[in-house]
């Protein structure tokens, strides 16, 4: 009982401390909901977190009138698709570099991390030039025709530090699995995906959310290779609303919940396996 | 255990084979890394090659530019050696004043947001891995600014930092008016940078703080009852035991932050973009507008962004020597 009274006083502490930072945390995100549910005006006049007057009508039309549905489609679009070709090239990459045997396996290991270092703003104009080269826009050239010009790129650029994640996860992972089922005579692939794959969902989990909410929230290179309205994503659309007279800060805050609101509700069911895996990825490298 | 394991005869394995086969053989990881390789080939080899040819020639943006094949036409474009480097770094006085500010500002960033971050990410961290009840509620509350932090929340910093936004107000409810900020935190020279900085620390200060929770559950419970039994105060468990043993993740912690610090501008860009009068200019949004602003200089942007490149190298570098060391 010593210990716990010695310790008590300090738990208090802890506790006062968590809750600060909770507050400041969300205060932003609460704020973002709240005005979102009041006019313009009250914007400005209230500051309280409670609206003296709920205005759901505000949300309703930033989502049928402003389109934003659209928005939402082609975000979710181009998110999914990048996060799905980032889990499946760079998982089978990591598995490589973690658990076979090639000529140059390390070499190439440090010529992938090396790239983590190039800065994006460097390899931007290149990238312009490359999608118009590759034809992956359309008939006029400034025009973006196809998500491909887009997820591409988005998924290499994630490619190094999905590559070390996978990695660490896969050699944390013992290798009598793949001399048992090599006994066994399963094949190379066979290996992968049926045994180590069906392990690996903690750090698929954790790279999956990481790019989800990066290529959610991306917004220059969307910004740079669509400059078609109908193409546009929700950062792109929210951007867009500025060019209008005067910033009406509750449309503007509508427009922000329906772009956070569905990626923290997938955060918030996913944290438990994100967390897992980014601690046995953090840890064991 | 496989059916197509099973039917293959033993003996295969035993046949001799054609030579090809078995370099195949040795170098089958290779294929689990192909693809990965051909698209770092096209989206990332390629483009950074382009890239450092880029920065030996002067080109506008019209005209044609190509290195495979190699292309460039007058007047448009031109080889001119190493004068994009020049210029921006000491012969052209507009150009060179602009760079070094904005290399300045980089650099106060990265230090502070790194030394912010983890200042307040170990304390945090070490509350949330003594905190009994309730860890898991104030874990996901503190983890919100990762998912959030994008275009939305930098608007809402915004708005908090307006002229009458909420930090200007709740100054005023406190009874500190002095403090102030009359033309808004981001309007003001002497306070833009350090508003800035304030929202770049709130966006990383989650993921750090995730990390070092893993790494304070790994340590054993022992070493700080034994710490305790020999009547180390809090201070010096944190000082000689606990900082010493994450020492690991503060090195990637260090690395990451400083790297996405130095090479980062899309919330510079979005909150001020360089302003008031340069005062939050980043080498990042110099190079941007260079390659997609009004008075395009592409092979200056280029030239500019290797510096970028070579100061996260040295920083690296420098970190993992430490690192090693220190191990």
């Amino acid at each position: 009982m010593a210990f716990v009274r010695k310790y008590l006083p300090s738990q208090l502490i802890y506790y006062v401390v968590l809750t600060l930072y909770a507050a400041l945390s969300v205060y932003p995100f609460l704020w973002m909901v709240s005005s979102s549910l009041k006019s313009n005006r009250e914007v400005y006049r209230n500051k309280s977190l409670i609206p003296d007057e709920l205005r759901l009508d505000i949300l309703v039309d930033t989502w049928n009138e402003l389109e934003f549905f659209r928005y939402f489609v082609n975000s979710a679009i181009i998110s999914l698709a990048t996060v799905l070709g980032i889990i499946l090239i760079y998982s089978l990459a990591g598995y490589g570099f973690a658990k076979t045997q090639f000529w140059g396996r390390d070499k190439f290991f440090l010529f992938f991390l090396a790239v983590l270092l190039v800065p994006g703003v460097a390899v931007l104009i290149p990238l312009v030039q490359l999608v118009r080269a590759l034809g992956l826009t359309g008939s006029n050239a400034n025009q973006f025709s196809t998500y491909l010009a887009l997820i591409l790129p988005m998924v290499n650029g994630a490619g190094p530090f999905a590559i070390f994640f996978f990695r660490n996860f896969f050699r944390s992972l013992p290798n009598e699995l793949k001399d048992a089922a090599r006994v066994d005579g399963c094949s190379e692939w066979g290996i992968y995906f049926r045994i180590y794959l069906p392990l690996s969902t903690p750090v698929i989990a954790t790279v999956g959310i990481l790019n989800l909410i990066a290529s959610w929230n991306a917004y220059i290179l969307p910004s740079i290779l669509i400059n078609n309205d109908d193409w546009f994503t929700l950062p792109l659309k929210l951007r867009d609303l500025d060019l209008q007279a005067v910033i009406q800060w509750n449309v503007r805050m509508a427009g922000s919940v329906i772009m956070v609101v569905p990626i923290i509700i997938l955060f918030i069911l996913l944290q438990r396996y994100y967390i897992r895996g980014l601690t046995a990825g953090a840890t064991k490298g | 255990m496989q059916p197509e394991g099973i039917s293959v005869p033993a003996q295969a394995y035993h046949r001799p084979q054609h030579r090809l086969m078995n370099v195949l053989k040795k170098n089958v990881g290779f294929f689990f890394i192909l693809p990965a390789l051909l698209l770092f080939l096209i989206f990332g080899l390629y483009t950074v090659i382009f890239a450092v040819v880029l920065s030996f020639f002067r080109w506008n943006g019209f005209g044609d530019f190509s290195i495979f094949p190699p292309r460039c036409e007058l007047p448009e474009c031109a080889f001119v050696g190493l004068e994009n480097f020049q210029n921006f770094l000491y012969d052209n006085p507009v150009q060179s004043q602009f760079f070094w500010r904005a290399l300045q500002n980089n650099i106060i960033m990265a230090i502070a947001v790194t030394l912010g971050t983890i200042l307040i990410a170990l304390p945090l961290a070490l509350a949330l891995n003594r905190a009994v009840r309730g860890q898991s509620i104030y874990r996901t509350l503190m983890l919100l600014p990762m998912v959030t932090a994008g275009i939305a929340v930098f608007y809402v910093w915004s708005f908090i930092y307006e002229p009458d936004g909420s930090l200007n107000a709740i100054l005023e409810a406190v009874g500190l008016e002095a403090l102030q900020a009359r033309q808004g935190w981001l309007g003001q020279p002497n306070t833009a940078l350090g508003a800035l900085i304030v929202v770049m620390i709130w966006g990383s200060v989650p993921f750090a703080m995730i990390l070092y929770l893993a790494g304070l559950q790994t340590i054993d419970r022992d070493l700080f009852e034994a710490a305790a039994i020999d009547g180390a105060n809090g201070f010096q468990v944190v000082w000689n035991i606990v900082w010493p043993l994450l020492r690991p993740i503060t090195v990637i912690i260090v690395i990451t932050n400083f790297n996405s610090v130095i090479q980062g501008y899309e919330q510079v860009y979005l909150m001020t973009n360089g302003g008031p009068a340069g005062y939050t200019e980043v080498v990042g949004l110099q190079i941007f507008n260079y390659g997609f602003g009004d008075q395009r200089q592409l092979g200056m942007a280029s030239a500019m962004s290797w510096t970028l490149f070579v100061l996260a190298f040295a920083v690296a570098l420098i970190n993992l020597r430490f690192f090693r060391s220190q191990t």
